[in-house]
């Protein structure tokens, strides 16, 4: 780099330390990154926003060499980082904190931090008295009321990402490395109480402040106005946009991420185009007919569970589709656990057909017609030790059994056999297992489980995650026929698009809280992701 | 990855996979084939035993015995080196003659024939019956542990429960009496010893689901407790360790019953048991639940599935199956002894575990474990057959289980399922 001022480009190049240039990343179906490129500066606070999905992690990975990008480079200081390797980035002084990573939770604060090196006594034991002093001078720069010989699992989740700050800026973290440039947080706040998060970002202002680069991956507006320099816009993986954060308004910003000016059309009557009537003409062809709002079907009075709800209430009509917006964590698979029964703290009433449900398990309400499509099919939903038939009649085995519980298997195949078909499963054959499935098939194979003649009440989370346009096309034809068929669905969706074009009403979740409802002309992409973001603001002192 | 997504509806009425297929894949149909080896390579290699055969002589019949000769002489005052043959009248005028391997003898007064003859060490009536007889004990409780691990679970307890069942039941049938009624007696022994079984099963699946601890500790737990009891109850009540004096119609008139030198009765009780578990696990709504929580707990809390109940249940099944094994012991032996099953729960745990229960739960097979607790028997048999050192034995049991998961993961990591 060249030292001569008052050369206008050099200058400029002076200030910029890590830049991505042209990087592109594929996961399957997904194109999470596509040919982005951005320049971080020294001493800043540079956020990277954008929808669920949009890329903003990713990148946030593929700078930290956690992700190995398909194409493009990053390179910081000039020198270009081997791709997708932790340790180049390491070296080079690339530091990331983030929610998953590993922390051993049963080992003491001093331990964690010093995991890579334990000091040594001349006896080869660990040299326990240096440990915590290491320790101590590492997190108390930053939150001296941390014990550093306590469990790390026993403090708040604050001052646990305190801890893995704190690691990030050890010096001693490896010989040879370079000291923390540049540290990455991936939605360091979305575990954190009010006063950790102001707590946290006076702390990123600090760190800013003595020279440090901070990449703050985050969809919280709060906090990107309040200690943010800069941000960059990514949408569906490609790059937006770059604006000093003083200059931009949060109106602007939602239009970034959406894509649309603001109090444009609203999605339901868009003229064709738009990406939700594009998608109700695949799931449906033509407008289901709205229901005539009689008796609910289901609904749920002041529905709580410590620390993940509070006091939920709402209604499905027959042949109504609710869908629940809002961010990840803001309480909506929760809603559906407790709705389910599965979350054995929740309290409030759930009525099915205006009969209150004793909610002890989740049995009463299968008999009662309520289905469950659990977010993670693969944790929550499928058995991938039994076959796909068995994985279909498990929920009914027991009703079509005989006398002592001996199954009717013949009357077990024919229910198999008509969901496959009607479900379009494809299968080599019913007696298969789920893991010959491609991810779509597996999906259905997990909806036709609950979708039946009897089914009354479903519940829907992410029914579309993770698989092709086609496979989705088809499940949208389902949810739509068992909604003509009057059944009431409750629809949680992290896809704009998909939640616009599905639903009937709109509920937006923030915090465990209902935000609010959206119903008609008001289901915008921009009022979801307005009321979605708003929160109480984390004031700076 | 482009998947051929939606290609039209599905081929549903794809061919079923043929017979032989779905036989060879078995996991049992690998068993079967280990044992027959282990069977023909015993019997090829076992070698031969010199056994004396005796022929008893029917009362009042007359035995004249021939020299080379051809005089006769009375029985017993011939050389057996002169001997040719030796002729037997029955008193309903039967004569039957026998070669000059046969011998004549008086042991105690009763006059009999002997011959020795070389026989197989392995396939012979005897150690058959013996393998049958010892592998029926644990098989029965093999297919208890099996669905117990299945669900994801272990027992360590079953040689406690196992031997509290058969002091408890002994017990019983000692005031009954020797002479008791038959059906009474037997049906006495099976209630009170699968009874005390059943009842320290659930005792076994209520805390593990109750307390939500992991039934490791809780079933290492009840391990030294039942043992303790087993030993301080016959204490306290007869002042000795071993309980005798069953009823005869317990014994020899059903466990121990003797058909032509045969003792049929525990090895069908182990056959029923292995069909009974096997159409349980395959063909009832419970047994499925077992392998649907077993492969994913959480999944079948989602699916609406009574996850605590299901698992009390095992737990008291493989109980009852310990008291029922414990029965088909006193019943057999005719006493039970404070150190009956010791170390039987790591036994029962590799006969399941040979007959290809995943320990990581969601797989087994009830005709596997029965299958597997024969192959552990024939091992232990051929230490005996090829004379090796007993002390080797736990190091050659130690070594087969391993073996055996690691040729089935080997074999799935293969097939790719």
């Amino acid at each position: 780099m060249s030292d001569s001022a008052g050369d206008p480009a050099p200058e400029r190049s002076d200030r910029v330390l890590l830049s991505a240039s042209g990087v592109s990343k594929r996961f399957g179906i997904t194109q999470a990154l596509d040919d982005v490129s951005v320049d971080f500066f020294r001493g800043e606070v540079h956020a990277l926003m954008g929808e669920n999905g949009a890329g903003k992690s990713t990148l946030g990975k593929v700078i930290s060499g956690l992700h190995r990008q398909d194409s493009g480079q990053i390179t910081i200081d000039g020198r270009t980082l081997r791709p997708g390797s932790i340790d180049d980035a390491f070296n080079a002084g690339v530091r990331i904190v983030h929610q998953e990573l590993a922390q051993c939770p049963n080992l003491s604060v001093a331990e964690n931090l010093c995991l890579h090196d334990f000091p040594r006594t001349p006896w080869r034991t660990v040299d326990r008295a240096a440990m915590r002093r290491r320790a101590a001078r590492l997190v108390h720069r930053i939150e001296p009321l941390i014990d550093v010989n306590a469990e790390l699992g026993a403090l708040s989740p604050g001052h646990r990402q305190i801890c893995q700050i704190a690691a990030s800026l050890d010096e001693e973290a490896k010989p040879g490395a370079h000291t923390a440039r540049v540290i990455v947080f991936d939605e360091p706040t979305s575990s954190l109480s009010i006063s950790e998060t102001n707590r946290l970002l006076k702390i990123i202002r600090q760190l800013a402040s003595d020279g440090l680069t901070i990449i703050y991956v985050s969809h919280r507006m709060s906090e990107i106005f309040a200690c943010c320099d800069r941000v960059s816009v990514l949408r569906d993986g490609k790059f937006v946009a770059t604006s000093v954060v003083k200059d931009i308004t949060e109106a602007d910003l939602v239009e970034q991420m959406i894509g649309r000016r603001l109090g444009a059309a609203p999605a339901k009557q868009q003229s064709p185009g738009g990406e939700a009537s594009a998608l109700r003409e695949l799931a449906d062809g033509h407008e289901r007919e709205r229901p005539t709002h009689t008796k609910p079907l289901l609904e749920v009075r002041s529905l709580s569970s410590p620390g993940k709800l509070q006091d939920v209430s709402l209604k499905v009509h027959p042949g109504e589709i609710l869908g629940i917006g809002g961010l990840v964590g803001s309480g909506r698979s929760e809603l559906l656990d407790a709705i389910f029964a599965i979350d054995p703290r929740a309290a409030g009433q759930v009525l099915i057909d205006s009969v209150p449900n004793p909610r002890t398990n989740p049995t009463d309400l299968i008999k009662a017609g309520v289905g469950y499509v659990p977010e993670d099919r693969r944790l929550q939903g499928l058995f991938f030790d039994l076959s796909i038939a068995e994985n279909i009649v498990v929920p009914y085995m027991r009703s079509l059994a005989g006398p002592a519980g001996v199954r009717d298997l013949k009357q077990e195949r024919a229910l198999v056999q008509s969901r496959l078909d009607e479900f379009r499963v494809k299968a080599a054959s019913p007696s298969s297992l789920p893991n010959e499935l491609s991810g779509g098939n597996q999906q259905k194979l997990l909806i036709s489980r609950w979708m039946h003649k009897e089914s009354r009440v479903l519940l829907l989370d992410e029914p579309t995650r993770g698989i092709d346009i086609g496979a989705k096309t088809e499940i949208y034809r389902l949810i739509n026929h068992a909604a003509q068929r009057g059944d009431a669905i409750l629809l949680v969706s992290s896809e704009m698009p998909e939640l616009l074009a599905l639903s009937d009403r709109i509920l937006v979740m923030g915090e465990g809280h209902v935000r609010g409802e959206l119903s008609g002309a008001d289901m915008t992409q921009s009022n979801i992701l307005t009321l979605a973001t708003q929160e109480t603001a984390p004031a700076l002192a | 990855m482009p998947e051929p997504e939606d290609t039209p509806a599905a081929p549903s009425s794809a061919p079923r996979r043929s017979f032989l297929r779905v036989l060879f894949s078995a996991q049992e149909s690998g068993l079967v084939i280990v044992i027959a080896l282990m069977m023909l390579a015993l019997t090829l290699f076992g070698g031969t035993k010199l056994v004396t055969e005796r022929q008893s002589i029917p009362e009042g019949s007359s035995v004249i015995v021939y020299d080379t000769e051809g005089s006769a002489h009375q029985p017993g005052s011939l050389p057996q080196r002169l001997l040719d043959r030796i002729v037997v009248t029955t008193p309903d005028g039967q004569e039957l003659t026998y070669s000059n391997a046969w011998r004549y003898d008086e042991p105690n007064g009763a006059p009999a024939l002997f011959t020795d003859v070389q026989k197989n060490k392995f396939f012979e009536k005897h150690n058959l019956v013996q393998i049958a007889r010892d592998a029926s004990f644990f098989a029965v409780m093999a297919v208890g542990m099996t669905a117990v691990i299945i669900l994801a679970g272990i027992d360590l307890s079953v040689g406690s429960i196992y031997a509290l069942s058969a002091i408890v039941g002994a017990i019983a049938m000692n005031s009954l009496g020797p002479d008791a009624n038959g059906i009474l007696a037997v049906l006495v022994g099976v209630a009170v010893c699968t009874g005390i079984g059943a009842l320290c099963g659930l005792a076994n699946g209520a805390m593990t689901v109750g307390l939500r601890v992991h039934p490791f500790v809780i079933t290492l737990g009840m391990m030294a407790a039942l043992r303790g009891l087993t030993i301080i109850i016959p204490q306290k009540i007869y002042g000795e360790q071993s309980i005798t004096g069953f009823p005869e119609s317990f014994t020899s008139g059903f466990f121990k019953l003797d058909i032509a030198g045969v003792y049929p009765v525990p090895p069908i009780i182990m056959l029923v048991v292995a069909l009974i578990g096997w159409f349980v696990l395959s063909r009832t709504v419970f047994g499925r639940r077992v392998f649907a929580i077993g492969g994913n707990e959480t999944a079948a809390r989602y699916a609406g599935i009574p996850v605590g109940r299901v698992k009390i249940l095992v737990y008291t099944i493989m109980g009852a199956l310990a008291g029922l094994s414990a029965c088909m012991y006193i019943g057999y032996y005719g006493s039970a002894e404070t150190g009956a099953g010791m170390a039987y729960e790591l036994q029962v745990i590799a006969a399941a575990v040979i007959g290809g229960a995943s320990l990581m739960g969601g797989r087994g097979s009830a005709l596997g474990a029965v299958l597997g607790a024969i192959v552990i028997k024939l091992i232990d048999n051929a230490m005996i057959i090829f004379e090796i050192d007993q002390s080797w034995n736990q190091v050659v049991m130690g070594s087969a289980i391993i073996v055996a998961v690691v040729v089935d993961q080997a074999k799935r990591r293969i097939s790719g399922s």
